[in-house]
């Protein structure tokens, strides 16, 4: 390492990768780790408090007597486990000494900004997947196929709403009512022999899985308050999901219940 | 019933992929999530298979299952330099209950739109109950087997991507 940085600069990264890798869905025992390991890369020590939409941090440095506070809102930005992993990597590489202080910047900017990913091709998997999902319920291949209309509608109005930077909540209970009236098409026109599992798996796909799966993680490292904010999140997305499939099987007069 | 099995294996695996595309893995981690997911989801058909020797609840089935297969992520994490979580959860995701939380929620309404009938409410009343309980229950159980690994194993899950 060239340049040992202040504790102000060591601060301020922290808190933009602290927020960062947040965003993208990292569970709070990760953040803690990385940024702590991070931080005595520098030579610093490190406090942390995460709440659900805000990072405290505070990086103090015993030699010089420097102490820093910071506190950063949380981006809302799409989950990215990709982001996550590079992010751990780069944690590891500060640690191991294998990246210039100078360079981290730029490594970090790419890092963030580097999350592509081809929308057909995306909209492609999700629609085959819940298709199989259904198939695991055991649906015959009649509703397989109505399932993947279903999905391959719903999700890509949810893209285009999502591109118009609609609230995720609407977005979902409308994506939720398109799918349920598509996928309810099997029982009116009695197609198949497993019509009732069409309805119910074709707004599956808008589950918030990996939401619930941090909060669970969370509730096990004793983070109650993220543990108890994402979950009713995700709560609040089933809710959405709910809303939207029993008005669009209301509207379309077939039952699942 | 063993075609059974590879045919839920299959899925599983398939429906892993397109689900873990939402959440953004590396490109790498796809296979892992697939190969993980048709382990877990088949060896949880295989618990739960009611004509099978093993015969047991959905709940307890869901835990073992996600014991197996955090412990499989655990170990395969430094061999992908990619932290376990990030292709264990999109494994697991299969698992999630979507069909009982949905259920749960339409009991709830159904609940609410019959208040008046005590026989109507007391059932609706009972799938949503029911339902509810199951579905939090198998996530519960699920985290848990699949964090015990990575909490058992720090050292080796928190230095994968070294």
């Amino acid at each position: 390492m060239c340049a040992i940085p202040s504790s102000r600069d060591v601060c301020v990264f922290l808190s933009r990768y602290g927020t960062a890798l947040i965003g993208c869905g990292a569970t709070c025992i990760r953040l803690e780790k990385n940024v702590s390991r991070i931080a005595s890369a520098f030579g610093k020590s490190v406090e942390i408090s995460v709440m659900p939409r805000h990072l405290y941090l505070t990086v103090s440095d015993s030699s010089d007597g420097t102490m820093f506070t910071s506190i950063a809102t949380v981006p809302e930005s799409a989950l990215s486990f990709n982001v996550n992993t590079e992010l751990s990597r780069l944690s590891w590489e500060i640690s191991d000494g294998k990246i210039d202080y100078a360079r981290i910047e730029n490594r970090f900017e790419s890092i963030i900004g580097s999350d592509r990913q081809n929308k057909w091709l995306l909209l492609m998997l999700v629609s085959i997947a819940n298709a199989s999902f259904c198939r695991l319920f055991g649906g015959d291949y009649i509703a397989m196929l109505i399932v993947g209309v279903a999905t391959f509608i719903g999700f890509y109005l949810k893209t285009m709403l999502q591109s118009r930077h609609i609230d995720s909540r609407i977005i979902v209970a409308v994506c939720a009512f398109v799918s349920s009236v598509l996928g309810s098409t099997a029982d009116l026109f009695d197609l198949g022999s497993t019509p009732a599992l069409a309805i119910g798996t074709s707004v599956l796909y808008l589950v918030p899985g990996i939401p619930f799966l941090n909060s669970f993680s969370d509730l096990i490292y004793r983070h109650y308050i993220c543990a108890v904010s994402r979950f009713f999140d995700a709560l609040v997305l089933m809710c959405c999901i709910s809303t939207g499939l029993c008005a669009g099987m209301l509207l379309m007069d077939v039952g699942m219940f | 019933m063993l075609w059974m099995f590879f045919q839920d294996a299959l899925f599983s695996a398939i429906a892993a992929i397109g689900f873990a595309a939402v959440s953004r893995p590396a490109r790498r981690a796809y296979i892992f999530c697939a190969l993980l997911a048709a382990i877990g989801h088949s060896a949880r058909f295989l618990l739960i298979d009611a004509s099978g020797p093993l015969a047991m609840n959905i709940i307890p089935a869901s835990f073992i299952a996600a014991v197996i297969v955090g412990s499989l992520a655990v170990f395969l994490s430094p061999l992908a330099k990619m932290p376990a979580e990030t292709f264990l959860f999109p494994a697991l995701l299969p698992m999630i209950p979507g069909v009982y939380a949905c259920k749960s929620f339409g009991g709830l309404v159904m609940c609410i739109l019959r208040t008046g009938e005590e026989g109507a409410f007391g059932h609706y009343f009972y799938l949503f109950a029911y339902n509810g309980l199951v579905c939090t229950f198998i996530i519960l159980g699920m985290v848990i087997g699949a964090t015990v690994p990575i909490f058992l194993f720090k050292k080796i899950s928190f230095q994968a991507t070294r």
